[in-house]
């Protein structure tokens, strides 16, 4: 059967000849539309020559618009994944990596790092503070983000702005900038709960094993919320407010409003902060660097800063270093689809 | 940029004169060829390059400076890539394995049996000239910069682990420099309960390869221990000096007296943070520190930090920094040239940088002969005493006989051990006891790697 919208534009006495730049008019919409143009792009009255004078179809034009960020990410975000993927299963020295040839070892990597205790230590810390400061991530997001999109508090745009700062400090100068807040004796930090009264002796953040690890994470809480409340903020903007109109009809207050309306309606956008922020999270490095370097003790080792000592640390075990990386990536790979398969499908 | 070239058929007026100049000297002398193999690091290399580069860590403008002096004696300029001491391994490592070019490098004593097993270092013995550096080079130098026999390198510079104390403090609270480590924890308790200082003493305990082991180390050997002996045991186990050592130095912390900033300090940082002039002693640390703490530009208590040797016979630990030539460089002859003005001579002779070092940063060096100039013994003055601390010079030993895991390849995994087990200890997570134990298991497994 012929299509009408298809007939409509062949009877049309103004239309082109051309079948393809009559069917540029308008999008394909549906797989159906899709292979129709494709059915009259293969038209056997369309000659070769006029295939390459006009435009080109839906289909070639998405194709050729794709291959500049297909050869991109294969060449930076492929090729490495692979190559890292190759080496996790040799052993590689320094020597070896400029020479190109290492000697495969099959899953000797893998079986060292899960039987190295300060593996296993770094993974409970990575979790223990990817757990941390998601979590108060996702709920201070929604507070503030809901705090900004009060538009009759005229303040809310200038918060808008200031709220963008910490994200545009880099991790690292972020890191020095806590560690010199939590400087013992001298520190911004202890000196103002000091001031407040709260504290009657100063607090060694970064140098005491019981609060290091929230000594990195207040530092990674900082400089990553302002993605997460952008996230929400524009969320938020894509609520209808005719709901908010009909909950108030019904004698819905602010708290069941935003426990029956907001919460509901924000549910995908917080899947995908939790999906992005726990695997930010779980390569947690710059705030370990700059502020304890792993200390004190083991206390703040994380499951990055471990591939990083592994790797390129004499004696440079880069397959360590890769196969940990891997382990990593595989569990952060894992609990994505927990959370999507757990709470994304169920939402949506 | 002029470029001179000099090869065969093109010897020019000034090189010709310069020969008949050293062979008259050697002739005069006695030794016909002495004359022209005494000096050449004035020698052009016969071949050609359009530049040279050195990876190196940064320390204040010392490169740019000799770099430009370099480009200005022969022409050919001279590339820079400059990193944090702790980001040098892996800048030099990710270069090397890329595959560019190196010319010349740097290395602490602890990375360089790595750097060498890893075969980035090329030895230097048939290079002109390296066997009179060789015979001016310090006892520190030589045991790091020979490697199985072979010259492996040029010292970048030298350092002794020394006490320093707050005079002001001292004499405040009615004190002497101690003169043994019981009258020292002495000390410590007399001054906190006084309320001189809330915490007496400060160490160099931040993690590290040479600050937190190195003070360990420091403090072992000047009580007569070791890590290792010589067959490479272990000098860990109970009653062992080494694990006495570290619960006496716990007690420092379990007590109150050690600063708690000490377990994130480096040595530089230790330095700032001592001359906000809190504590009374800075534990054992590389003696420059002194031109932090009294220079008036940088330091409220500039002036009024004196330093003292260790107790007993008074032995005490150094290491040397070494430059050295990459297998990576793209010329042997002209990278050797660049590698002396960094660690060696210059064009005319001079220890140009080593004397530098010593003026500027108050840095000994591997060479008899600046040690024993007025580099150091002036040099230093406005920051220390010269005598005082040449006097402990004499007394200290290379670190690497006190841990001799420093010339194997697992010492770097055992050290990050070494840092986590101790900070455990000095912040009571486990005792002294736990730490040694601790760390004799992890020598099977670090071995492994």
């Amino acid at each position: 059967m012929k299509d009408p919208r298809v007939k409509l534009a062949s009877d049309d006495p103004g239309a082109s000849a051309d079948p393809n730049r009559r069917l540029m008019g308008r999008p394909a919409s549906s797989p159906g539309d899709t292979a129709r143009i494709g059915d009259e792009l293969r038209s056997p009255t369309r000659s070769p020559r006029a295939r390459f004078r006009g435009e080109p179809s839906a289909n070639r034009l998405g194709v050729v618009m794709n291959i500049p960020t297909l050869l991109t990410l294969a060449l930076v975000l492929a090729y490495p994944i692979f190559y890292a993927a190759y080496l996790s299963f040799h052993k590689v020295a320094l020597a070896d990596l400029r020479r190109g040839v290492f000697p495969f070892v099959a899953f000797d990597n893998y079986r060292r790092i899960l039987s190295d205790p300060l593996f296993i230590l770094s993974l409970k810390n990575t979790l223990v503070f990817s757990a941390v400061s998601v979590t108060a991530e996702i709920v201070l997001a929604i507070a503030i983000a809901l705090l900004i999109d009060q538009r009759q508090v005229w303040t809310s745009r200038i918060t808008q702005f200031l709220i963008l700062i910490p994200y545009a400090v880099p991790p690292i100068a972020n890191g020095l900038i806590w560690a010199f807040m939590y400087n013992f004796e001298f520190g911004f930090l202890n000196r103002i709960l000091f001031t407040l009264g709260l504290i009657h002796e100063p607090i060694n953040w970064a140098g005491n094993p019981s609060t290091a690890l929230l000594a990195l994470t207040i530092p990674y809480i900082w400089r990553t919320l302002p993605f997460a409340i952008l996230l929400v903020h524009a969320a938020l903007q894509g609520i209808n407010p005719e709901l908010y109109e009909a909950a108030n009809i019904d004698g819905a207050g602010a708290l069941q409003r935003f426990w029956h309306v907001t919460l509901p309606l924000l549910a995908p956008i917080i899947v995908v902060i939790l999906v992005l922020r726990t695997s930010f999270a779980f390569a947690v490095f710059e705030e370990v660097l700059s502020i304890t370097q792993g200390g004190p003790g083991d206390a703040t080792w994380v499951a990055a800063w471990y591939a990083y000592k592994k790797s390129f640390a004499p004696p440079f075990d880069i397959g360590v270093g890769a196969a940990s990386a891997y382990i990593l990536a595989l569990i952060v790979g894992a609990i994505a689809i927990v959370y999507v398969k757990a709470i994304y499908r169920r939402i949506t | 940029m002029v470029r001179r070239q000099i090869g065969p058929g093109t010897l020019g007026r000034r090189d010709l004169l310069k020969s008949l100049g050293a062979l008259t000297f050697g002739a005069v002398s006695g030794f016909p060829g002495r004359g022209l193999a005494a000096n050449p690091w004035a020698d052009r290399p016969s071949t050609q390059v359009d530049k040279l580069n050195f990876v190196v860590w940064t320390y204040g403008d010392i490169y740019s400076k000799i770099a430009k002096k370099f480009t200005d004696d022969w022409g050919v300029q001279v590339d820079s890539t400059i990193s944090s001491f702790n980001d040098h391994p892996p800048k030099l490592m990710t270069m090397y394995a890329g595959n560019e070019t190196i010319d010349v490098s740097q290395s602490s004593p602890f990375s360089f049996p790595n750097f060498i097993s890893q075969g980035l270092v090329e030895p230097l013995d048939d290079l002109p000239g390296a066997k009179e550096y060789l015979a001016d080079f310090t006892e520190s130098a030589r045991q790091v910069a020979v490697w199985d026999g072979k010259l492996m390198g040029l010292p970048y510079f030298s350092t002794v682990w020394v006490w320093n104390y707050y005079s002001d403090l001292l004499e405040k609270a009615k004190l002497e420099p101690f003169k043994t480590y019981e009258e020292l924890l002495e000390q410590l308790r007399k001054a906190k309960k006084d309320k001189i200082a809330e915490y007496p003493i400060q160490w160099v305990a931040g993690v590290g390869l040479e600050q937190l082991p190195g003070t360990w180390y420091q403090l072992t050997w000047n009580r007569g221990g070791v890590f290792f002996d010589k067959s490479g045991a272990h000098q860990l186990g109970p009653g062992s000096v080494a694990r006495e050592t570290l619960k006496w130095w716990v007690a420092t912390f379990s007590e109150g007296l050690a600063d708690p900033e000490s377990l994130k300090v480096q040595f530089t940082t230790s330095a700032k943070a001592f001359s906000a002039g809190k504590n009374i002693y800075r534990g054992p640390n590389h003696h420059y520190g002194l031109n932090i703490v009294n220079d008036k530009a940088q330091s409220p208590i500039a002036g009024k930090v004196k330093v003292m040797g260790s107790p007993g016979d008074g032995r005490t630990i150094g290491d040397t920094h070494v430059y050295f030539l990459c297998s990576a460089n793209r010329d042997r002859a002209w990278a050797w040239k660049l590698l002396q003005y960094l660690g060696g001579r210059t064009k005319d002779g001079k220890y140009t940088q080593a004397e530098n070092l010593a003026r500027d940063a108050m840095l000994g060096s591997g060479f008899d002969s600046v040690m024993k100039s007025a580099a150091v013994t002036e040099g230093w003055m406005p920051w220390g005493e010269p005598d005082k601390i040449l006097d402990i010079w004499g007394k200290a030993t290379y670190v690497g006989e006190i841990c001799n895991s420093v010339y194997k390849p697992w010492h770097f995994p055992w050290t990050d051990r070494l840092n986590i087990e101790v900070q455990k200890a000095l912040t009571g997570q486990i005792t002294a006891d736990q730490c040694c134990d601790n760390l004799i298991a992890a020598i099977k497994d670090v071995q492994k790697t």
